[in-house]
């Protein structure tokens, strides 16, 4: 129950970050709602799945994934966004 | 559980048109690099709904290949090389 609503909420902040994504008009603002769903909705999904079966080995594979996560995406938002600032990249002129 | 699934999976289409039809090439790897992590949740899930072990060892190989290419191409393009 509690892991069902763990995972509801995970997807919720996913649709939202998605919608971030696509609203936005700016590479370093698409960082920042994919930040939302990347980070904190993915992370609750995994939460929420480690809650929902019980105890199981599976958990220690899942506990594994959502820390390769989260060290990972951090990693990954901050090399795109030193990629575009240091290419002088304003997002306005698409050239 | 695989409702979420399915919601997670149709929120990588929009993602899909971004990749297509973003301006920048940096937009275009933000929306790789954020639908190949829904896709890593969503085999997440479908080895809990499943009961299949394996899936998540796919589900780790392929955050573990999704970071490594994104890295390398952000690095190729931070000096000077690729399409703009």
């Amino acid at each position: 129950m509690i892991g069902a609503a763990l995972v509801a909420s995970g997807a919720l902040l996913v649709v939202v970050g998605t919608f971030g994504i696509m609203r936005f008009r700016d590479v370093y603002s698409r960082l920042q709602a994919s930040g939302v769903s990347d980070n904190a909705g993915l992370a609750l999904v995994l939460l929420g799945l480690v809650v929902y079966e019980g105890w199981a080995p599976m958990d220690w594979t899942l506990l594994f994934l959502l820390l390769l996560m989260l060290v990972t995406n951090p990693i990954a938002t901050h090399s795109i966004a030193k990629s575009a600032f240091v290419q002088r990249h304003t997002g306005e002129d698409p050239t | 559980m695989s409702a979420i699934e399915g919601i997670i999976l149709a929120t990588t289409l929009p993602l899909l048109w971004l990749f297509a039809k973003a301006p920048t090439a940096w937009d275009r790897l933000v929306a790789y690099n954020s639908a190949a992590n829904r896709v890593t949740a969503a085999l997440a899930i479908a080895s809990v709904v499943l009961n299949r072990a394996v899936l998540l060892d796919v589900a780790i190989l392929y955050a573990a290949l999704s970071f490594i290419g994104v890295v390398a191409l952000a690095r190729f393009m931070e000096r000077g090389g690729g399409f703009r």
